[in-house]
């Protein structure tokens, strides 16, 4: 169970991450969660998908959606570089466990965060909605922001109407 | 020492049906998955009974049988076959091949194990 | 060959024929119930009994074996004409195969059983009630006189005249004396034959068929009489039962009866080798990678000039593609497995509602694939409760009506191209028009008033928003609604419709795709995307000139040999950005009676396509059916031609995701 509303921290108040960076944010996933780091390669438009998940890649045979956070946090998109990696993570969803691969700017290390640095997304002040993080962890003289995947994703999930059948 | 049966059949169920029964009678019970496998065991080891099927790939069961009874050392070793209730003809045609008696498919594991004591000379 | 694995699980193996046999017993008294007095069928359904009960306790089925003896014991006595087939008698042992079901998986409440026991003693009573009363085996403690001789090559055909001897000595008090008349002289005398013959007293309690069993394998060819020493009454008794019909008997295979599928399946018993489902979706899978991997190979083969890679690479496509088909036809199972399962459904219907209920079932050999028909089950379920629920009237109601007392339900099946057609028809009394118009307008689907055509209104029930709360019954309100059931069909690439006329009953048809794993495709260019189209839908491609082009703007209708036919710009409704192509083209695809037009920048070719799923975070993407993977390693979309039918009428215009 990596992946939960709030961070599952351990005993001795730690928890693993990945953090990786996306529009100048440093963000981290539960490092339990991640399946594989992928160079970029390309992608298939998924026309009428949300901005959020709006591609699909080939994951070994898999047709995995490519998620993209930046709308979510406000940001411009910008083309890829020669930093840019695709984060393949499995997330429980109505649950049965999915596949997404997320991109990155650039991804930096395996690291252990503390509880004890951790706080809640301000109400105030932030350029996100609340409703996208899980929590704001200080490291250094840095934020690091743990995002709500879950609320994230659950929102493309969710049944939609359909449209009425005409015969 | 137990007596040893070879069962000659291209289902591997019922083949495993039929060795799960005449194991746990107390026999030892060899494999073939179709006539001519079957032709080549008996003829490489002499068993004291066969159980064989007679629809098959490869060399039918009516076709093992008449062979077998070619060899002379294969005289008076009793061959059962597996035949259903509505073929009759291959009931007479399994019979004019030197088979010695049948089973009637579906059956029962206390049937073959009937069967096998009835025709095994003790 | 045999590996270890769990082909290897007898218990698992019982399992699956467990289910089997139950399914074949159900259905003989589901057939029964309709002709109490066919010995066929009550042969039929001991020996599915008889042998349930003795497999099970060859795997440990205890429980199941005990349990199961009653049913058979039961059934025996039917067979004998000792007791009736009565309703009820059927009725039980229709509950009791339940149980059984139950038995074979564990999860069977012990009480449940007893319950089941109970009524089927007070059934098997009421059936034999005024009859004559079982008879009581009559004393036969006299015995037998036997004269045999074996036939000549006894001996060589394996049968041993000692242990025969011996059989005999086991079943009584044996005096057993050789007779040498007609041993030849020296001469003639052939050392393997049998010459001698036995005359035999048997003293005790012995049946003539025990002795008859002795003798089963050589008895049509040999010399014997059986004379029993003292009263007459006894040997007129075993002799009006075969006792052993299971081993001896010439069962009747008859003409009408109806389990064809259960007869098929035991004559070729020996034919058959069982495979779990699950290794032939593996065998599936990497059937598919074999695809895309030779695809890519093609692909390869054919940018070089190597002309013998050129040829290796052909035939490994012309493998790889009778290779597939012969997958194909390995997933194919016959719909009877499917409609059979329907029979006691209506039977449960008839008793909760009281109304008497007839199944129909046709094209029962049409196959289909095997994942398909297990996703049509609940479908169907839902289909035919409504029907039964809803659709057809009380007898009385019926008879008013100038209708039979019994409704009909049909259930047809047959092949149309890559598609097969289900129907369920009922001859009720039709979908009440005016109800759903009135239900549609409380529900905001539609406004008072508004100008529906019938056609659409009937189509509305399969709107989400179309709740059949007001007209929940114990029968068709578990659970889902009619929107579930056009979603479940869509989701294997079919379609539903219904129709309906007033006081004939309705018909709803479900069109579905033979096979969902891999299709053939037509590979074509929107913009920079590449997706494709079923071919199985493809029923033309056109050139759109760009002077056609403009000329069409701002319409979304072409003529098509004098009909009109609307038609989609893929580059609009998936905004690509591009700028057309000079020529682009129409491709024309059609489900039943719509059809469509798409355009498309260019026609790459044909693409055999292995079907991946799509995602459930693009669950809401109305468009695409799934995703497949082009010989390059990348993605192409496959387009949902039910969608995108329904996209281009006009009020659905531009709605692409439905989220």
């Amino acid at each position: 169970m990596p992946y939960h509303k709030v961070p599952h921290w351990t005993p001795d108040n730690g928890l693993e991450v990945l953090t990786f960076g996306l529009g100048g944010e440093t963000f981290a996933l539960e490092a339990g969660i991640v399946r594989e780091i992928l160079d970029m390669m390309p992608v298939t438009m998924v026309p009428g998908a949300d901005a959020l998940a709006a591609s699909v890649i080939n994951f070994r045979g898999r047709i995995v959606p490519l998620a993209d956070l930046r709308g979510s946090f406000g940001m411009e998109a910008h083309a890829a570089t020669a930093d840019s990696r695709i984060i393949v993570i499995e997330l429980d969803m109505d649950g049965a466990p999915i596949l997404i691969g997320l991109t990155a700017d650039r991804v930096d290390e395996v690291t252990v965060l503390h509880a004890g640095d951790a706080e809640e997304a301000p109400v105030i002040g932030m350029r996100w909605p609340r409703e996208h993080v899980r929590c704001l962890v200080r490291r250094g003289g840095d934020v690091v922001v743990l995002p709500d995947l879950a609320a994230l994703f659950s929102r493309l999930t969710a049944r939609g109407g359909e449209p009425v059948s005409v015969h | 020492m137990t007596a040893s049966i070879l069962t000659v059949d291209d289902s591997a169920s019922l083949r495993m049906a039929i060795r799960i029964a005449l194991t746990g009678a107390g026999y030892t019970v060899t494999e073939a998955a179709d006539g001519a496998e079957g032709l080549a065991k008996a003829t490489e080891t002499r068993f004291d009974l066969i159980v064989t099927d007679l629809n098959m790939p490869n060399m039918d069961g009516l076709e093992m049988i008449r062979a077998l009874r070619q060899q002379p050392s294969q005289a008076g070793v009793p061959i059962i076959f597996l035949t259903t209730e509505s073929d009759d003809s291959m009931k007479a045609q399994a019979k004019a091949a030197g088979a010695t008696g049948w089973l009637v498919k579906p059956f029962q594991p206390e049937q073959l194990i009937r069967v096998a004591q009835k025709v095994l000379a003790r | 060959m045999s590996g270890p694995g769990s082909g290897e699980d007898p218990t698992a193996a019982f399992r699956i024929e467990a289910g089997e046999l139950l399914e074949q017993v159900e259905q003989g008294l589901l057939d029964l119930e309709h002709r109490l007095d066919d010995m066929n069928l009550v042969n039929a359904v001991f020996r599915g009994l008889h042998t349930l009960k003795g497999s099970g306790a060859m795997f440990g089925f205890d429980a199941l074996a005990a349990f199961t003896h009653h049913c058979e014991s039961a059934f025996d006595r039917v067979r004998k004409g000792d007791v009736r087939a009565t309703p009820e008698l059927v009725s039980v042992i229709l509950s009791a195969a339940d149980h059984m079901r139950a038995l074979v998986d564990g999860d069977a409440p012990a009480a449940h059983g007893q319950a089941i026991l109970d009524r089927l003693a007070g059934a098997v009573d009421a059936a034999a009630g005024g009859g004559a009363p079982v008879p009581a085996p009559a004393p036969r403690k006299q015995g037998w006189a036997l004269s045999f001789r074996l036939p000549p090559d006894a001996m060589a055909n394996g049968t041993s005249p000692l242990a025969l001897l011996d059989e005999l000595r086991e079943l009584g008090e044996a005096t057993i004396v050789a007779t040498f008349d007609k041993v030849p002289t020296l001469d003639d005398l052939n050392p393997g034959h049998c010459f001698v013959g036995w005359d035999c007293t048997l003293i005790g309690d012995i049946s003539r068929e025990a002795i008859e069993d002795v003798f089963l394998f050589v008895m049509d060819d040999m010399e014997i009489t059986i004379t029993p020493l003292a009263v007459e009454e006894a040997e007129a008794e075993v002799a009006a039962t075969p006792e052993h019909a299971s081993v001896t008997m010439d069962a009747p295979v008859a003409a009408n009866d109806t389990t064809p599928r259960g007869a098929s399946a035991n004559r070729s018993q020996g034919e058959h080798v069982r495979v779990p489902a699950e290794r032939l979706d593996e065998l599936m899978d990497r059937v598919g990678e074999l695809v895309i991997a030779q695809s890519r190979l093609s692909q390869l083969a054919g940018n070089g000039h190597d002309l013998s890679l050129r040829s290796v690479s052909e035939e490994i496509e012309r493998l790889a593609g009778e290779m597939r088909d012969t997958m194909m036809i390995l997933r194919m199972v016959p719909v009877s497995t499917l409609f059979g399962r329907f029979r006691r459904l209506i039977h449960d219907l008839a008793n909760e509602t009281g109304k008497a209920i007839e199944l129909v079932t046709e094209g029962e050999t049409t196959e289909v694939d095997k994942t398909v028909i297990e996703r049509l089950f609940d479908p169907l379920v839902h289909i035919i409760r409504n029907s039964c629920d809803h659709g057809l009237e009380k007898a009385a109601d019926r008879i008013a009506a100038g209708k039979s007392a019994s409704g009909v339900i049909r259930l047809s099946a047959h092949q149309a191209g890559g598609e097969v057609l289900i129907t369920i028809t009922d001859d009720g009394r039709g979908i009440d028009v005016e109800r759903v118009r009135a239900k549609a307008e409380a529900n905001g689907l539609i406004q008072p008033g508004q100008v529906v055509s019938e056609d659409e209104l009937l189509g509305l029930i399969f709107h989400p928003g179309f709740s059949t709360a007001a007209q929940v019954t114990n029968l068709s309100g578990r659970g889902v609604g009619m929107d579930v059931v056009k979603r479940t069909i869509e989701s294997l690439r079919g379609s539903i419709d219904v129709k309906s006329v007033s006081g004939q009953g309705s018909t709803i048809t479900l069109r579905i795709p033979l096979t969902l794993a891999i299709i053939e495709g037509l590979l074509v260019r929107v913009g920079e995307g590449r997706y494709v189209i079923p071919l199985a839908a493809v029923e033309e491609c056109l050139e759109l000139s760009l002077e056609e082009d403009l000329r069409s703007r701002g319409r979304s209708i072409i003529t098509l040999r004098e009909r009109l036919v609307p038609f989609l710009r893929l580059r609009d409704l998936f905004e690509t950005g591009t700028k057309p192509d000079t020529y682009q083209k129409i491709v024309v695809v059609g489900t039943g009676a719509e059809r469509v037009g798409l355009v498309v920048d260019q026609i790459v070719g044909n693409h055999q396509t292995v079907i991946k799923a799509m995602s459930p975070l693009h669950r809401n993407v109305a468009a695409f059916a799934g995703a497949t993977i082009l010989g390059d390693g990348s993605v192409a979309l496959i387009l949902d031609i039910a969608q995108l039918i329904a996209l281009s009428q006009p009020r659905e215009e531009r709605r692409l995701a439905a989220g």
